[in-house]
């Protein structure tokens, strides 16, 4: 069975179809690129997968090891494992990072009918972590992502990533606002999870990230179709020409 | 101004025979003397602007009995959910009757009853508010608590108001003096038990000397269909400090009514008042807020955070009042409220005041209403967190920086707990 399955998936915001019949298959171990240009349905699509409220579904099916997500909310998504990393991940004032961390490792847990993380394992569980991904410690005791630089959101992004364990990550745009060096520190985190029972979802605007993480498929996605896919040399060939000839077709 | 009078209430000569206020000295005869005169008059109206968004009509319909007349109340244990704090000496009060069989044993610090020899009774700015007259026309015996040096012990004020098969009136009064440098924290649990309502009335007076501290956390719970209308009256000394911190928790077991009302009169160089609150309602309990600093003297400091969360259909009330006198420059004052909705039933009246007569001040307020973000919901949903759990956090959150400004790690601990377990018993609404 694969492990993401979306079949003619068609969605509206009010009277505008953004999606108008994406299909597509990821099995276990494999990272999918989907590359477009703005406002092609490409964060639609992350956030309909995610269950993000305002969006119509007028047909089709997302279904994460066979089971139609979207009759879950999105809080029963996150714990039957998918997890969306946000392009622009909000600053939640009051609530410490690590409270934060703590409320959804346990929410997780208690999907799992596991008990409540011991107060010393979460620690030493966030400390290994946020080391291999070159978080400073005080991070997780300031309030979530308040104040924190877009290299340091998206870091955040990929620990919580890490602690979550997802069978699906939707990367929404993560390579937005990131100078280079944090771009391959969280590309590293990213490859790091890499596994046989995840699947990656990246959507990106640019072929850059694609160098750090990279893809065993590549979708162009216009006008909120799947016009074509391919290998990694996909991206490179959109880099240099551009996505004019997908949207004049 | 009769229209901004109530002057049907249950205040008046029956109510003053039954209360059998016994002669208490020359000195407070004279100032219950003035208070009856006063009282006689009426209670304070809807068109009387302090009292406008807190009505006090209700109450003067409500047939109260004195609580000494009352021969059908027994509270013999302390309510589990009151609290025991490290470090402080519990003083029970009964509808505002000491209790020292519920009480620890007074030591170490200067707790007697209210005498005539408090020459500083009646002193601090309140004297002439009308439920302040109320409060020195009948409270029926009072605490006077003295500071002097560093008290390394808190007093931990418990006063509970409990109605037998008549509603009962009672007037808590506490006279808190220090001498100069000394530093007491003061802290009070106002509880109820539920049954026929009941009317609180508490006056406290706290005179701040020179270089003194007085730290002050209150909490008010009274959970249940009663009113508490609470009146502090404070004057702080040249570099003395008042670091207060109100906390109002309700709306699960009845719709109370709460005022807490501080005034503080900065009198000396120097001189700083740090006062801050948490409320989090629901139901139909009205929680009002109403704050006046005077700054007198310049170079001092007064700096307001209050934050509210509003449930059902409460009502929420802010009404914070600076009045900077022309030779108190170099006056730094800030106020600011904010309010969260959990629904759409709830609201909020507002009303900053910054009087002005100094040149060389800075003076801030600031006021914001909103409700739970949804991308913020959307977020914590993202990861995993149920709609209730989110709302929980984010409320915590919202009230967090507010919390913060209570300045002992101890108390803050307990007073976080107390707005976890309101958090808890409102998890399920929405």
């Amino acid at each position: 069975m694969p492990l993401l399955e979306i079949k003619n998936l068609h969605a509206k915001v009010g009277d505008k179809e953004i999606l108008k019949g994406i299909s597509l298959t990821i099995n276990g171990g494999e990272v999918h690129a989907i590359m477009g240009p703005n406002g092609t349905g490409k964060s639609t699509l992350s956030n309909v997968i995610a269950g993000r409220d305002g969006y119509d579904i007028t047909q089709g099916e997302v279904l994460l090891d066979g089971k139609n997500l979207l009759e879950l909310s999105a809080d029963a998504r996150a714990r039957a494992g998918v997890f969306l990393a946000f392009q622009y991940p909000v600053e939640i004032p009051g609530v410490s990072t690590s409270q934060f961390l703590k409320t959804a490792i346990n929410a997780k847990r208690r999907q799992q009918g596991k008990p409540e993380i011991d107060a010393m394992e979460f620690l030493k569980l966030v400390k290994a972590k946020i080391k291999a991904l070159g978080i400073a410690d005080d991070m997780i005791r300031r309030p979530l992502n308040v104040g924190f630089s877009g290299g340091e959101k998206k870091r955040a992004e990929i620990l919580q990533m890490t602690l979550l364990e997802p069978r699906l990550a939707v990367l929404d745009e993560t390579d937005s606002g990131l100078d280079i060096d944090a771009l391959k520190v969280v590309s590293e985190g990213v490859n790091a999870l890499r596994s046989p029972d995840r699947g990656f979802l990246v959507i990106t605007h640019y072929q850059r990230l694609l160098n750090y993480i990279v893809p065993d498929h590549v979708h162009v996605m216009t006008g909120g179709r799947i016009v074509a896919s391919g290998g990694k040399e996909l991206a490179e060939t959109l880099e240099a020409e551009g996505y004019a000839k997908y949207q004049a077709a | 101004m009769a229209a901004s009078l109530i002057s049907a209430h249950p205040f008046g000569d029956a109510y003053a025979a039954k209360a059998g206020t016994l002669s208490a000295g020359a000195r407070i005869d004279a100032l219950r003397k003035v208070a009856r005169t006063e009282i006689g008059r009426g209670l304070p109206g809807p068109k009387n602007e302090e009292w406008r968004f807190t009505p006090l009509n209700a109450l003067s319909r409500v047939g109260f009995i004195p609580a000494a007349a009352a021969d059908d109340v027994d509270v013999t244990v302390v309510p589990s959910d009151v609290p025991r704090f490290e470090r402080a000496i519990r003083v029970v009060l009964v509808n505002g009757t000491f209790q020292p069989d519920l009480s620890d044993k007074i030591s170490g610090i200067d707790i007697r009853p209210l005498s005539d020899s408090d020459a500083a009774l009646g002193q601090t700015a309140t004297a002439n508010l009308p439920l302040v007259a109320l409060n020195t026309a009948f409270f029926a015996n009072g605490l006077a608590i003295s500071a002097k040096g560093h008290q390394p012990l808190a007093v931990h004020i418990v006063s509970i108001g409990a109605s037998g098969a008549e509603p009962v009136a009672f007037h808590p009064r506490v006279l808190v003096t220090t001498a100069p440098g000394a530093e007491l924290t003061l802290i009070e649990s106002h509880v109820g038990l539920p049954g026929q309502p009941y009317f609180a009335n508490p006056v406290t007076e706290i005179l701040i000397a020179e270089d003194a501290r007085v730290h002050r956390y209150v909490t008010v719970t009274e959970d249940c269909d009663a009113f508490h209308i609470a009146t502090t009256g404070v004057t702080v000394a040249a570099r003395g400090c008042f670091a207060a911190f109100h906390l109002g928790l309700g709306g699960s077991r009845g719709e109370g009514t709460v005022r807490q009302e501080i005034h503080a009169r900065v009198e000396g160089e120097g001189a700083q008042v740090h006062l801050n609150g948490a409320y989090a309602i629901g139901g139909g309990v009205h929680h009002d807020f109403t704050t006046v600093i005077d700054h007198v003297a310049g170079g001092a400091l007064s700096k307001q955070m209050f934050k509210g969360v509003l449930d059902g259909k409460s009502h929420g009330v802010y009404q914070g009042r600076v009045r900077v006198a022309e030779n108190a420059q170099q006056t730094d004052a800030r106020q600011l409220h904010r309010a969260l909705f959990l629904t759409a039933g709830p609201s909020v009246d507002v009303k900053p005041e910054l009087e002005i007569a100094a040149d060389d001040v800075q003076c801030a307020h600031g006021a914001t209403t909103g409700s739970l973000d949804p991308d913020h919901l959307f977020f914590l949903a993202a990861r995993g967190l149920d709609p209730e759990t989110a709302r929980m956090l984010l409320v915590e959150g919202f009230l967090a920086d507010a919390l913060e400004q209570i300045g002992d790690a101890h108390v803050r601990e307990v007073f976080g707990r107390q707005v976890a377990g309101w958090l808890q018993r409102r998890g399920g609404a929405s």
